[in-house]
């Protein structure tokens, strides 16, 4: 399989793959880089978010 | 039976649906929906709750296959009100917002979600998620579940 780095394609077997997941406050995020030959040649991020925004005001009395 | 003093429920699904109409003139004059996008900034930008619209100040550069003003957000959700009490209203983009073979010209933290068919592009919200950078890959922003409690924009 080939995969698209900044050197045009390159054989999935030639590159070496890190996944990592980090918290945020509102988004869990993961990141996969691609390294070949120790120089990272593509990383790929998807950031879940887990809470949209809120517009909130309470009713009050007259 | 009994009076309450209330906002009524639907209110709020009419706000996200452009139902309401205050002020002393109709600026609306358009009968279709509107166009929403997501634009990327940097995080040295200042995208924040006083962002009024769309500014490229800030934003990724038109390189890599990013273009200015980010791209349009998938709308074939209607706003509902479903679920609890029915009183929160709540819309969520239908599906994820995706940049293909992206390669970042910096380290970018913030999406605004923007009004595209508004002639001043209004500023709906920011989103942060941390610094990230995408050489030569893809990003995507994956919607929360689209409820009363996670939805995109919630009014409450």
């Amino acid at each position: 399989m080939k995969v698209w780095t900044t050197k045009g394609e390159i054989d999935r077997d030639e590159l070496v793959v890190t996944d990592e997941i980090t918290e945020e406050d509102n988004a869990r995020v993961f990141a996969t880089s691609w390294h070949h030959n120790g120089e990272l040649v593509r990383r790929d991020v998807n950031v879940n978010i887990l809470r949209g925004l809120e517009l909130k005001g309470e009713q009050q009395d007259v | 039976m009994a009076n309450t003093q209330a906002i009524c429920k639907t209110f709020r699904v009419d706000l996200l649906k452009g139902l309401h109409a205050f002020g002393t003139s109709v600026v609306r004059a358009v009968t279709t929906v509107d166009t929403f996008k997501m634009a990327l900034y940097l995080e040295t930008a200042t995208i924040n709750s006083t962002t009024t619209a769309y500014t490229a100040t800030g934003e990724l550069a038109a390189t890599g296959n990013y273009t200015a003003g980010g791209v349009a957000v998938t709308n074939a959700t209607e706003p509902a009100n479903t679920g609890g009490t029915g009183i929160v209203a709540f819309w969520t983009p239908s599906g994820s917002v995706t940049w293909t073979n992206l390669t970042s010209s910096g380290s970018f933290d913030c999406a605004l979600l923007y009004n595209d068919t508004s002639a001043s592009d209004r500023a709906v919200g920011a989103f942060t998620f941390g610094a990230q950078s995408v050489t030569a890959g893809n990003f995507s922003l994956t919607m929360p579940t689209n409820n009363l409690t996670t939805g995109l924009l919630r009014i409450a």
